[in-house]
């Protein structure tokens, strides 16, 4: 029986590099930050994830077929983006399938991009970047790089299953979640994310561009972030907000 | 969809209870909205993305404005439970900006009607327009509420 997640390696893949996911979420932030990051770096694509709980799309590009969920590369950095929603049923599987080929690929580290709604998101002029980690010295090179550490709370959605399969492995892993509107595409947290990004990584990326189209993309990624709401609502994202019980 | 459990006090139910339905009107909004497109060509509009929270003392409608002129925003109490938006786009957008070839069609303008889940003073409604989000608060209606025997 074949399995129900597959990636398929269209070119060799870099061993020991720096993974970094941006998966439809909360802003669009860690898609946005990710496509964003390719587009820099002119990163190939590599790779692809094929899996019969995706819904039945192929995305085209210059009039050739691609799938959604794409694996983008160079010699020290991969890049995981999806062009879709990931439905709330797919989410765990899909997830486990990643980590468990990152670490078959020997990465180096893993960076989840994503966003922190607050409600009042207008007011901040420049969004905050909270970061977790997924093991104490991981936590500490966050510390030592000047991180906001997210320390108490509730993560929902890929980046926290992600937190967690690479936990269980002891695969070191990071998110980093930049304070973003919840339901408005938000290329300014993306932007703010990317920085922290270059902060803990050696990676040089420009964010003035992706500033100067914020109003672009954000016209452009609405009806993404529509259908990305919907499972969002599914997955129970609200919880980010509540308040934890810790005793 | 609400599952009645047992609780302490009257306001956690209620608090429950109006949770489980804000997550099941969203829902059935959700799909609703998704079966259409977001853009009309007759009209020359794009449908903004919208979102309508509940407060204890107000509804908060927020929406995502961008490449609009501030000054033609324009939002008008179509009924005592609908809000009717306007805004005319800073620079037109065709189907080509978005890299789409197979359709033909421009856009000047953002366009929506909102509906309001719970009774409001629209008379008393706020408008402030910041990072292209436009922000409109609805005081509530206060002559619903019930006596907790």
């Amino acid at each position: 029986m074949s399995k129900p997640v597959r990636i398929i390696e269209k070119k060799p893949i870099p061993s020991n590099a720096i993974v970094i996911k941006g998966l439809p979420d909360v802003g669009l932030v860690g898609l946005i930050a990710t496509a964003h990051t390719v587009s820099q770096l002119n990163l190939q694509e590599i790779a692809y994830v094929d899996s019969n709980l995706l819904p039945p799309i192929v995305v085209l590009h210059n009039g050739l077929p691609h799938s959604p969920l794409r694996i983008f590369a160079n010699k020290d950095l991969i890049a995981v983006i999806s062009e879709m929603p990931i439905p709330a049923d797919a989410v765990q599987p899909i997830t486990q399938a990643l980590v468990d080929w990152v670490q078959s690929k020997k990465a180096k580290i893993t960076i989840s991009i994503g966003g922190m709604p607050v409600p009042d998101r207008q007011n901040i002029k420049e969004p905050k970047v909270f970061g977790a980690a997924s093991d104490v010295s991981v936590l500490k090179m966050l510390q030592e790089k000047g991180l906001n550490i997210l320390r108490e709370g509730y993560m929902v959605g890929p980046q926290a299953l992600v937190m967690r399969y690479c936990a269980e492995k002891n695969l070191p892993a990071v998110a980093l979640l930049a304070q973003s509107f919840q339901n408005y595409p938000d290329p300014e947290a993306a932007a703010a994310a990317i920085k922290e990004l270059t902060n803990i990584t050696e990676l040089k990326i420009d964010v003035s561009q992706l500033l100067e189209k914020g109003e672009e993309i954000r016209l452009k990624a609405r009806d993404l972030m529509k259908r990305t709401r919907q499972e969002m609502n599914r997955m129970k994202k609200s919880q980010e907000y509540d308040l934890p019980l810790y005793v | 969809m609400m599952s009645r459990r047992r609780k302490h006090s009257i306001i956690d139910l209620m608090v429950e209870y109006m949770e489980d339905f804000k997550i099941w009107a969203e829902e059935r909004i959700e799909s609703a909205i998704a079966q259409r497109p977001s853009w009309n060509t007759r009209a020359c509009c794009l449908e903004p993305l919208c979102n309508v929270f509940v407060a204890i003392d107000e509804v908060v409608v927020t929406a995502d404005l961008p490449n609009t002129n501030p000054e033609s925003v324009k939002v008008k109490a179509a009924s005592e439970d609908l809000i009717e938006i306007r805004a005319d786009m800073k620079r037109k957008m065709r189907f080509d900006d978005f890299g789409i070839t197979h359709r033909k069609g421009e856009f000047s303008s953002f366009r929506c009607q909102v509906r309001i889940p719970v009774p409001v003073d629209t008379k008393r409604m706020q408008i402030d327009f910041k990072r292209g989000i436009l922000e409109i608060r609805l005081p509530r209606k206060k002559d619903y509420a019930t006596k907790v025997e």
